[in-house]
């Protein structure tokens, strides 16, 4: 177990070769070994299920979870029908919990999320292994399938084989774990055996001893401020029902485990994501069905993959900044007009940078960052979402991208802010929300803003308001 | 307990019929395309026309099954008219005057190994170099268009007789045609009963899946245009059984008929999902649409514009889909 970003992931990943160790060795049965490929691995017995799929949509149950170890006839010659059988004997397992259309001829893009995870533990168990690891396994499966899973994994017990198990949701581990070792910031905090510790000495051990230190002054005011943007009953795939109102001149933080659903909570009120629900500005009803409509109306969202989302790499700086904004200056474009809030936006966000006509790949992580978010500087926005705004950018940037967070909130944007840095988001935010399965597990504010309450929530335990 | 499973609503259906018999649709197109044409065309059930207007498909048959293994695995060969020509050439300019068994069999065999290699090449630069399939078989398509008018830079030469005839002859009382459509989805079978069949569907369904459950994609990817390139080789081949003659630029026009071909049999241009068969009744829709054009007066230029607004819709069906799902939402 552990809190975010505390290396459980890249441990499952080296143990499956699929990523390499700096430092530090590996050891099966006593003996050091190392894995160059997923499938090195897994001919020493060692496979992962995975939450994002490894399935192939357009094929069959059977051809996927017998991809490459079909049964075969004469060294070359699939076997259909053997391969269905064998098929037909892993579902077994899940019989009962699983739709009647869960068939070895199914194909998987026709199947609910819930049964493409057991084929992917299906797959896993095809392989026969001596070790299995069950990352987040147990997210998308229903109660029901759940505990056959845990019965499955009492009988693989039995069998000799080893279950490296990790969740997030804490009661699971109680249930089917015998041991747990709990990683904090990539290093091993300790080990307990699971009937002679308690939940409130998991999360302490989970979390550091220490007050998280606050990047910005915590404000109430805003309270007391009108309601900028609310949204009600939020669903789309991941979330089942969200509502969050956040008022003019504050910081609203998304918080809890990766991949709850902030993305989707921020990807939706900027329309860029199809939802059911109500979203209101200003007090007037809104409904966005392209990022350009949520733009117009004053909404910004800096995304989290830079690269990807949110800058053109090898054009310059100065496009950069202006990109959203061409608009406001006429036909045929203002050009003097332009370079000059350009370059009172640059020395705004304080870029180091050659000049405005260098692109934008030639900055470093952080000023390319500032870049991102002074392209919506310029058009001053009502709203600003973050999703995780200061992945990859060091220290000294980061200070400042936080102080023109406090300049805006000053100006009154109402700012939405998803960060998988928990010190960070509980250094920044005036309130957090943590989010859980798509739904929102509790709100923090005030005296809550603690990383063991934090924690506590994220993995759902009871203990919420503990300080 | 009965699961809410989102596979019982009709649009999930309608995909697992379609996912399994991509063929169907273009059955039914091929079955009106021949329904009309025969309205037009009284005579078309005539085992001399039919066979007649078989042996005009035979050649882009061959291609369109290469195109659709390519795009089946996830790729596309926009040089595959270019190796038809190239071969085409190979094969009349290593025949020369001689007609003694060796030379022609020395023909037939450098020119399927032309083929193969050319593919071969597309493939390597597109799995092992990491190019960009549409670009790199674009460039490709002038190389192997200038190679074809270094061996003969205009049409010419000339086919025996002997080898002409095995074209229009009949084996057993079956025609030539019908036996080489058998014997192609006969090996067509046999691959696909080998790990190389879910291999190939895998990598043009999600390589990172595929990678990470251990199929070899560049190979698989490299094979993929290997074997397309071998097609457009037998494509040449008969190109030159047919004309009786080599030319140059024969194979150009036919890049796009075979796209066409494949898309129209169900095949996704996304890789993944289609097969064979479709890519056969699209060829034979294609033949049957150019037949009514013929017959009912219309300019022959409609057949390339309808070539192209095929594939523009074949492209914009997924987009086309997701947008509306987009609407209802």
């Amino acid at each position: 177990m552990g809190a975010n970003g505390s290396g459980k992931s890249t441990l499952g990943k080296i143990i499956t070769g699929v990523a390499a160790p700096d430092q530090g060795q590996l050891l099966l049965d006593g003996k050091p070994i190392s894995f160059s490929s997923p499938q090195a691995a897994r001919k020493r017995g060692i496979v992962a299920v995975y939450q994002e799929l490894s399935l192939i949509p357009d094929m069959t149950v059977a051809d996927n979870i017998w991809l490459t170890h079909e049964p075969r006839r004469w060294q070359s010659i699939l076997n259909g029908r053997e391969m269905r059988r064998r098929t037909q004997d892993l579902l077994k397992l899940f019989e009962g919990t699983i739709g009647p259309m869960l068939q070895p001829d199914a194909i998987v893009a026709t199947l609910a999320p819930d049964e493409r995870q057991i084929v992917e533990i299906l797959k896993a168990l095809s392989f026969d292994p001596r070790i299995i690891i069950l990352d987040e396994a147990t997210a998308s499966l229903d109660s029901q399938q759940v505990d056959r899973l845990f019965d499955l994994v009492a009988q693989w017990k039995t069998q000799g084989r080893i279950v490296i198990f990790t969740s997030h949701r804490m009661e699971e581990t109680f249930r089917v774990a015998d041991r747990v070792t709990v990683l904090r910031n990539g290093k091993t905090v300790g080990t307990a055996q699971l009937d002679q510790i308690s939940q409130e000495e998991l999360v302490a051990m989970m979390i550091e001893n220490s007050v998280a230190s606050q990047t910005l002054t915590h404000r109430s005011e805003h309270e007391s401020s009108p309601v900028r943007l609310s949204a009600e009953r939020i669903r789309t795939n991941i979330l089942q029902g969200v509502d969050v109102q956040v008022h003019a001149g504050e910081i609203l933080g998304i918080g809890g485990l990766q991949g709850q659903g902030q993305s989707d909570l921020l990807l939706t009120l900027f329309g860029a994501i199809a939802y059911k629900g109500a979203i209101q500005l200003e007090g007037k009803q809104q409904r966005f069905s392209h990022p350009s409509q949520a733009m117009s109306a004053g909404i910004a969202f800096v995304p989290g993959d830079r690269g990807a989302q949110g800058l053109l790499s090898i054009r310059s700086i100065f496009e950069n900044l202006q990109l959203p904004s061409w608009a406001k200056y006429g036909l045929p474009l203002q050009m003097k007009n332009a370079r000059q809030d350009a370059s009172q936006v640059a020395s705004r966000l304080n870029l180091v940078m050659g000049s405005l006509d260098a692109p934008v790949d030639s900055l470093s992580g952080g000023n390319a960052q500032k870049v991102v978010l002074g392209k919506w500087l310029l058009r001053e926005p009502k709203v600003l979402l973050l999703d995780d705004p200061t992945k990859g950018v060091d220290v000294g940037a980061k200070g400042e991208f936080y102080r023109l967070l406090a300049d805006l909130r000053e100006a009154g944007t109402a700012i939405v802010l998803y960060s998988s840095d928990d010190e960070e988001l509980l250094g920044l935010s005036d309130r957090i929300l943590v989010l859980r399965d798509g739904k929102i597990q509790g709100e923090l504010k005030g005296e809550q803003l603690t990383k063991s309450a934090l924690v506590a929530t994220s993995m759902g335990s009871e203990q919420e308001s503990a300080s | 307990m009965i699961k809410s499973s989102t596979a019982n609503t009709v649009p999930m259906q309608l995909r697992r019929i379609l996912v399994k018999n991509s063929y169907l649709l273009a059955l039914l197109l091929l079955i009106i395309a021949v329904l009309i044409n025969y309205l037009l065309q009284p005579n078309f059930f005539l085992p001399g026309v039919l066979n007649g207007n078989l042996q005009t498909y035979l050649p882009l048959l061959l291609l369109a099954v290469g195109q659709a293994i390519i795009i089946v695995g996830g790729g596309i060969d926009l040089s595959i008219g270019s190796i038809v020509s190239l071969t085409n050439v190979i094969v009349v300019h290593a025949l020369g005057n001689q007609s003694s068994p060796s030379q022609i069999a020395l023909a037939i065999v450098l020119g399927l190994l032309a083929g193969l290699l050319a593919g071969a090449f597309n493939g390597f630069c597109v799995a092992y170099l990491r190019f960009q399939p549409i670009i790199t078989t674009f460039a490709t398509s002038f190389v192997f268009l200038g190679l074809a008018e270094w061996v003969m830079p205009s049409p010419g030469g000339t086919v025996p007789a002997d080898l002409a005839n095995l074209y229009t002859s009949n084996p057993l009382g079956i025609s030539f045609m019908i036996w080489v459509i058998a014997i192609v989805l006969i090996l067509w079978g046999i691959l696909r009963s080998t790990r190389f069949g879910p291999y190939l569907y895998a990598v043009g369904g999600r390589p990172m899946s595929a990678y990470q459950t251990g199929v070899p994609v560049s190979f698989v990817r490299l094979s993929s245009y290997a074997l397309g390139g071998l097609m457009a080789g037998m494509a040449g081949l008969a190109l030159a059984l047919t004309t009786g003659s080599g030319d140059p630029l024969i194979g150009s026009p036919m890049t796009l008929d075979s796209i066409t071909a494949v898309v129209l049999g169900g095949t996704r241009l996304s890789g993944g999902q289609g097969g064979i068969l479709g890519s056969i009744l699209g060829v034979l829709i294609l033949g049957v649409i150019r037949s009514i054009i013929s017959f009912a007066n219309v300019p022959t230029w409609w057949q390339t514009l309808v070539n192209g607004i095929i594939v523009i819709l074949a492209l914009a069906g997924p987009g086309l889909v997701s947008l509306i799902r987009r609407q209802r939402a």
